[in-house]
C-alpha cells in the first residue's frame, strides 16, 4: 500500500486498530448472497437438467462469485478509500477505455455490454458505476464554500461519457443509474436550488430530445407501454411482465414452498435466475419472504447511510451516500420490475441475481464503504483533509 | 443545509420508496394473489378437444338413414411448437401429404398463437405413416375426425337437410360454435342440430414454457348425438318421389302433346311437391320437394358452382312448406264445409239458381244482372257444355266453379260489412290457412287469406307509400265501402285470388276434415333417444281440439270425394287403381297464375274412407291441369298406401 500512499496521505494503519469492520453490513450482504444462491438454485435447476447440466451448475458457478466477493470486501477494507480518490482520473479512463473497446466484442442477445473470456464474461458497465461515483464523488468533495457552477458542469460532463457509451451497447437501465447517481451527489455536495431546478430542467430536456428523435430502441419503449398496460400483448412484448407478475403473485402470503411453483418449475418466467430472481423468492416464499429480503436489503442501504453520516471525511461521506444510492437504484428498479411499477430493464438485485460481473462490483462497493466506515474517526492531531 | 440534514432527506426518500415497493408487493401477492395463483395453475394446462359424432338418423321403421363414421385427419396444434421449429416442420408436412406449404402456412397464421387447425383429411395408410413420424413431427397429431354418411343419398333431402359451416346469423345466435365445425344448416339436421350434436370429449395436458407435456389427464370421451326417428316411412318416401318425378315429366309430355296441337304452352314443368300425412296424429310420412340435392355434397365442404347451380335451381327450397301457390279447386272443400256448417245463402235473383232446392245451373257462365249497380258481369267456368242442375255434392264432384261462386254471392249479399262477412275465411283459418303449420321444419311460409281487413291494410299500406310496389289496383282506392269486393270473395271461395297457402296447409286442412274436424301440429321427428337409450325429446304428438265440423258434413265430404276419383274430375286418373277405389277419395285443382305462366296441377287424396288415416298433397309446379297431370301421381301414391300394385303415371282427364 505504501507504494501508492503519496505524501500527503494521512497514515492509514493505526485507525484499522480501533475501528471494527461494519458487522451488520457486512452479515447483511452475506445473508443476502446465501439467499441468492438457494434461489438460483431452484430458479435454474431445471432448466440445466433439460441441457443435460447438473441442476447446481450456476449455483455453483456463483458460489465461486461469491467467494471471490469475500475476498474483495476484505481487500477494499484494507485499502484506504482516501487512495481511491488519487487514482480516481486512472479508474475513470480505464473505465471509459473498457466501455469502448466493448464494442469490438460479439453481440450477445443484442447488446454489447460483455467481453467474452470463454469461461467468464466480464460486464464493464456494472464496475462503471463505481468508477463513475470514485470519480463524481472525487470532484464534488473539494473543499469549497458553495458548489460553484463550473464543478456542476464537471461533474456533469464525468457522468455523460460513460452513461452515452452504455447507452450505445444499450443498457437504459445502466444509464439512468448514472444519472440517478448525478443527481444524489449534487445534493449532498450541497446544490442549491436554483441550480438544483437548472440542472432537473436541462436533465429533462434531454430525456425529451431522446424520446422525440427516436433514440430509444422499440423494444424500450414497448417496455414503458407494457409498464402503463400490462395487458398489451401478453403473449409477445408483455409476456415477462406478466409472467413475472404472476409468478411473485401467485405465491401469495408465505409461498408455495422451497423449490414448489409452476412458475419457476415449468420455467415460465423469463431470466429467473439473473433479473428475475426476485420472482423465485415471491413464488415460493411468499409475501414473508419477499419482505424479509426487502428488509434485508433497507438494512444494507441504512447502514451505508450511517456510514456516510460518519465518514471522517466529504469525499467518504459522498462516496458512501453514493453507494447507497447504487444499492436503493438497484432493490426499488429491480423489485418494482418484478412487480410492475417498473420498466423492464437489465438491472441485477444486488448479491442475489446470477453474474459475477455485478456481484464483484457489488462486494467492491461493500468493501469500499467498511473502508470508510473503519477509518471513520480521525486520528488525534491529523489534519482533516477536506 | 447540513450535510446532516440532507442525508437524512435521503433516507427518508429511500424508505419511502422501499414502501411502495412492499405496498406494492402485498397489493400482488396478498391482495391479488390468489387470482394470480389460479391463473398460474390454469395456464400450465392445455385442453385438447375430440368432437363427437353427430347422432343417427333413423325412418319410422328403424331404417338408418343418416350415420356417422371416423375419417382421419392431420391436426396441427400450434400451442406445442416452438416458433423457430415452424418452417421445418411445414416443409416436411407439405412433403408428407402433398399439400403445398403456403397452404399450411396460411391455416396456421390463421389458427393463431394457440390455435389448432386442421390440415388435410388423410388416408388410412398414410395417418399410419405419419403416425410412426409423431415423435419427430412436434404438434402433430392424427385425430378421429366425424363425418356425415346420408345412406340413402338424395331421398328425403328436404327433410333430412345438410350440414355446413356457421355462418354470422349463425354465430351470433350461437356464441359458442366453432367456426370450423359444420353445424345442420336445413332440415332436421338443423333444427334437431343441438341434439344431434352431441357432447365433446377432451384430455388435458400440463406443458412447461418448452410445451412439453409434464402430466395428462384422464380423458373424457365424447359422447355421440342423440338418435333421431323420423315419421318419415323411406320405403314410402321413395314411392313418393319417383312419383313425383314421373309427375314432373308427364306434365311436360303432356305440354308436348298440347303445343302439338296448338294449344298455348307457356314453359316446362321442372318444380314440384307432395306430401303425405298422418291425419290421427299429424306424422309426416312422406315429403318430397323436386327438384332436389344430395346431402353428401355438403360433408367435406360443397364446392361453390356446384352450390350456386343447386341455388339457382331452388333446389334447397322446400316446396311443401316454402311454395305458395293458390289452393284453387282444392280448397273447395272448405267452402263446401262452410256452407253446409253455416247454412250459407244463395242468391235468390239469379235465374240459374234455385236457393230453396239448393241447386245450381252448372252450364259454364253465370251471370250476374245488377250484381254492381248498372253492370252485367259474366264468370266463365272451366268446362264448356252444360252439366245441368247440381246441388252441393254434384258441384263438388264435378268442380263446377258457379256453384261455388254462388255460395260467396249469397254470403256476401247477405253479410256485407257485417261480421259474419268472412265467415268462409274464418273456416280456412281455422283449418290452418294464412298461419304456419308450426312444421319441425325451417323455411315454412305462412300463406295469405283475403278479407276486408288485409285488403284495408294494404290500401293503408300503398297510400302510405306510393312508391313501393301496389298490392291493389288503384281504382280500389276510392271505392266508398273499402277496396275488398264481392268479386274476391267469389275468388276466394273458388280458391282463387289472393289467397295462397303451402301444400303442407292444404295436406293438414284436409287431414282435419278427414279425421272428424280435429286439428294437429305436422312434425317429422318422432323423438330422440341419447346414447344411455334416454328420452332427449318426444314430440307431444295427437290431436288437438275440435273445429266445429258436424258428423253429417264430415261424412258427407268422405263419400263426396269418394266420387271426385270414381265418377269426378280424377275418375279417369283412378280408372285402374283396384278393388280399394271404395276406400279413397280426393279433389283435384288447377290453380291459375299470373298471365304467362301455366297453371299449377294439384291433387289432395285421402284414404282409408271408412277409417281416415292418411291424406295425400300433390302439386306440379306450372304442371297444368290436376286432373290430368297430379291425379295421376296421388293416384299412383295412394294405390302403394291401399296396398295395391301401384299402376303407371299416365294422362287423366283435363279437369279442374
Amino acid at each position: 500500500m505504501t507504494l501508492l500512499a503519496r505524501p500527503d496521505a494521512p497514515p492509514a494503519v493505526s485507525d484499522r486498530r480501533r475501528n471494527s469492520p461494519d458487522r451488520v453490513l457486512i452479515g447483511a450482504s452475506v445473508s443476502l448472497a446465501l439467499m441468492g444462491l438457494l434461489m438460483i438454485y431452484s430458479a435454474t435447476r431445471v432448466g440445466l437438467e433439460r441441457n443435460n447440466l447438473p441442476a447446481s451448475f450456476s449455483m455453483e458457478r456463483q458460489m465461486i462469485f461469491v467467494a471471490a466477493g469475500l475476498i474483495l470486501v476484505a481487500v477494499f477494507s484494507f485499502i484506504d478509500y482516501r487512495e481511491l480518490r488519487h487514482l480516481a482520473h486512472i479508474i475513470y479512463g480505464g473505465m471509459v477505455v473498457s466501455l469502448s473497446v466493448v464494442f469490438l466484442f460479439p453481440a450477445v442477445k443484442g447488446a454489447q455490454r460483455w467481453y467474452d473470456f470463454g469461461i467468464f464474461q466480464l460486464q464493464p458497465s456494472e464496475f462503471s458505476k463505481t468508477a463513475c461515483l470514485l470519480t463524481l464523488a472525487a470532484i464534488l468533495a473539494r473543499p469549497a464554500a458553495r458548489l460553484e457552477w463550473q464543478r456542476i458542469l464537471q461533474a456533469l460532463m464525468v457522468m455523460v461519457i460513460p452513461a452515452a457509451l452504455i447507452f450505445l451497447q444499450p443498457d437504459l437501465g445502466t444509464m439512468l443509474i448514472f444519472a440517478f447517481l448525478l443527481m444524489v451527489l449534487l445534493f449532498g455536495a450541497g446544490i442549491s436550488s436554483r441550480q438544483a431546478l437548472v440542472v432537473s430542467g436541462a436533465g429533462l430536456a434531454v430525456g425529451i430530445a431522446v424520446f422525440q428523435f427516436g433514440l430509444l430502441r422499440s423494444y424500450q419503449l414497448d417496455r414503458i407501454r407494457v409498464l402503463f398496460n400490462p395487458n398489451l400483448d401478453p403473449t409477445g412484448i408483455g409476456w415477462n411482465l406478466r409472467q413475472s407478475i404472476l409468478a411473485v403473485g401467485s405465491g401469495q402470503l408465505t409461498g408455495k414452498g422451497l423449490f414448489q411453483g409452476q412458475q419457476t418449475n415449468f420455467q415460465y418466467v423469463p431470466e429467473q435466475g439473473t433479473d428475475f430472481i426476485f420472482t423465485a423468492v415471491g413464488e415460493q416464499l411468499g409475501f414473508v419472504g419477499g419482505i424479509i429480503v426487502i428488509a434485508a436489503f433497507l438494512v444494507l442501504v441504512w447502514r451505508l447511510l450511517v456510514i456516510a453520516g460518519a465518514a471522517r471525511d466529504r469525499f467518504g461521506a459522498l462516496l458512501a451516500m453514493g453507494i447507497a444510492s447504487i444499492f436503493a437504484f438497484h432493490v426499488l428498479v429491480n423489485i418494482g420490475m418484478t412487480i410492475g411499477i417498473m420498466p423492464v430493464t437489465g438491472l441485477p438485485l444486488p448479491f442475489m441475481s446470477a453474474g459475477g460481473s455485478s456481484f464483484l462490483n457489488f462486494s467492491i462497493c461493500i468493501g469500499i464503504a467498511n473502508s470508510i466506515w473503519l477509518r471513520r474517526s480521525p486520528v488525534p492531531g491529523e489534519v482533516i483533509h477536506s | 443545509m447540513k450535510f446532516g440534514a440532507r442525508l437524512t432527506i435521503l433516507a427518508t426518500v429511500f424508505l419511502a420508496m422501499f414502501g411502495v415497493v412492499g405496498i406494492r408487493l402485498w397489493f400482488v401477492q396478498v391482495a391479488e394473489g390468489a387470482q394470480s395463483a389460479e391463473i398460474v395453475e390454469e395456464q400450465t394446462w392445455v385442453q385438447i378437444r375430440s368432437e363427437p359424432a353427430r347422432g343417427d338418423i333413423f325412418d319410422r321403421n328403424g331404417v338408418m338413414v343418416v350415420t356417422s363414421r371416423f375419417v382421419p385427419r392431420l391436426v396441427v396444434d400450434r400451442r406445442f411448437i416452438d416458433p423457430g421449429q415452424k418452417d421445418a416442420l411445414i416443409q416436411k408436412l407439405s412433403g408428407l401429404l402433398g399439400v403445398p406449404a403456403p397452404d399450411i402456412e396460411a391455416g396456421y397464421e390463421a389458427a393463431g398463437l394457440n390455435g389448432r387447425f386442421p390440415v388435410t383429411q388423410v388416408s388410412t395408410d398414410t395417418a399410419y405413416r405419419i403416425n410412426e413420424q409423431l415423435s419427430a413431427l412436434p404438434g402433430v397429431s392424427i385425430e378421429k375426425l366425424p363425418q356425415r354418411v346420408y345412406l340413402a343419398g338424395p331421398t328425403a333431402a328436404h327433410v333430412v337437410g345438410h350440414l355446413g359451416l356457421p355462418d354470422e346469423a349463425d354465430l351470433e345466435e350461437r356464441p359458442e360454435l366453432d367456426l370450423n365445425a359444420r353445424i345442420g344448416k336445413l332440415g332436421v339436421e338443423r333444427v334437431y342440430d343441438e341434439l344431434l350434436q352431441g357432447t365433446a370429449g377432451y384430455s388435458e395436458l400440463r406443458l412447461n414454457r418448452q410445451s412439453e407435456v409434464l402430466e395428462e389427464s384422464q380423458p373424457v370421451n365424447p359422447i355421440q348425438g342423440a338418435s333421431l326417428y323420423l315419421t318419415i316411412d323411406l320405403r314410402l318416401q321413395e314411392v313418393v318421389e319417383l312419383a313425383l318425378e314421373s309427375g314432373v315429366f308427364l306434365a311436360n309430355e303432356v305440354k308436348d302433346e298440347d303445343r302439338a296441337n296448338g294449344q298455348e304452352v307457356n314453359h316446362d314443368a321442372f318444380r314440384a311437391a307432395a306430401v303425405v300425412l298422418d291425419v290421427t296424429n299429424g306424422e309426416i310420412l312422406a315429403l318430397a320437394s323436386v327438384p332436389d340435392f344430395d346431402p353428401s355434397l355438403f360433408v367435406g365442404g360443397v364446392d361453390a358452382a356446384t352450390f350456386s347451380a343447386l341455388n339457382d335451381s331452388k333446389a334447397f327450397n322446400n316446396l311443401v312448406i316454402a311454395g305458395l301457390y293458390p289452393p284453387a279447386s282444392t280448397f273447395k272443400a272448405i267452402t263446401y264445409v262452410a256452407f253446409q256448417e253455416e247454412n250459407l245463402p244463395l242468391p235468390a235473383d239469379l235465374p240459374q239458381v234455385n236457393p230453396a232446392d239448393g241447386l245450381v245451373h252448372c252450364n259454364g257462365t253465370l251471370r250476374l244482372p245488377g250484381f254492381e249497380e248498372g253492370s252485367q258481369q259474366i264468370f266463365h267456368d272451366w268446362y264448356t257444355g252444360d252439366k245441368g242442375w247440381l246441388n252441393i255434392h254434384d258441384a263438388f264432384e264435378q268442380s263446377c266453379n258457379i256453384f261455388f261462386w254462388s255460395i260467396a254471392l249469397g254470403t256476401w249479399r247477405e253479410y256485407k260489412l257485417t261480421d259474419q262477412e268472412s265467415i268462409i275465411q274464418s273456416w280456412a283459418r281455422s283449418l290452418g290457412f294464412g298461419e304456419r303449420t308450426g312444421i319441425d321444419l325451417t323455411g315454412e311460409a305462412g300463406g295469405i287469406v283475403p278479407d276486408r281487413a288485409l285488403f284495408q291494410e294494404w290500401k293503408e299500406f300503398q297510400l302510405e307509400n306510393p312508391d313501393a310496389p301496389a298490392r291493389l289496383e288503384p281504382s280500389r282506392l276510392d271505392l266508398a265501402e273499402g277496396p275488398f269486393l264481392g268479386g274476391d270473395l267469389m275468388n276466394f271461395a273458388i280458391g282463387q285470388g289472393e289467397l295462397t297457402s303451402t301444400p303442407l296447409q292444404v295436406a293438414q286442412a284436409y287431414g282435419m276434415l278427414v279425421n272428424g274436424g280435429h286439428s294437429f301440429t305436422p312434425h317429422v321427428v318422432s323423438r330422440a333417444i341419447n346414447r344411455d337409450s334416454s328420452v332427449a325429446y318426444q314430440n307431444p304428438s295427437g290431436l288437438g281440439e275440435q273445429v266445429g265440423l258436424s258428423p253429417d258434413v264430415h261424412s258427407s265430404l268422405l263419400s263426396d270425394m269418394n266420387r271426385v276419383v270414381t265418377s269426378g274430375t280424377a275418375a279417369a286418373a283412378f280408372r285402374d287403381f283396384g278393388s280399394s277405389i271404395d276406400r279413397v277419395g280426393g279433389k283435384t285443382g288447377t290453380g291459375q297464375t299470373i298471365a304467362n305462366n301455366d297453371n299449377h296441377a294439384w291433387f289432395v287424396g285421402a284414404g282409408p274412407l271408412d277409417s281416415p288415416r292418411w291424406v295425400v298433397a300433390v302439386l306440379i309446379e306450372e304442371g297444368g291441369s290436376g286432373g290430368r297431370v297430379a291425379a295421376p301421381v296421388a293416384r299412383h301414391i295412394m294405390q302403394y298406401l291401399m296396398g295395391e300394385s301401384p299402376t303407371p303415371i299416365v294422362e287423366g282427364a283435363a279437369a279442374d
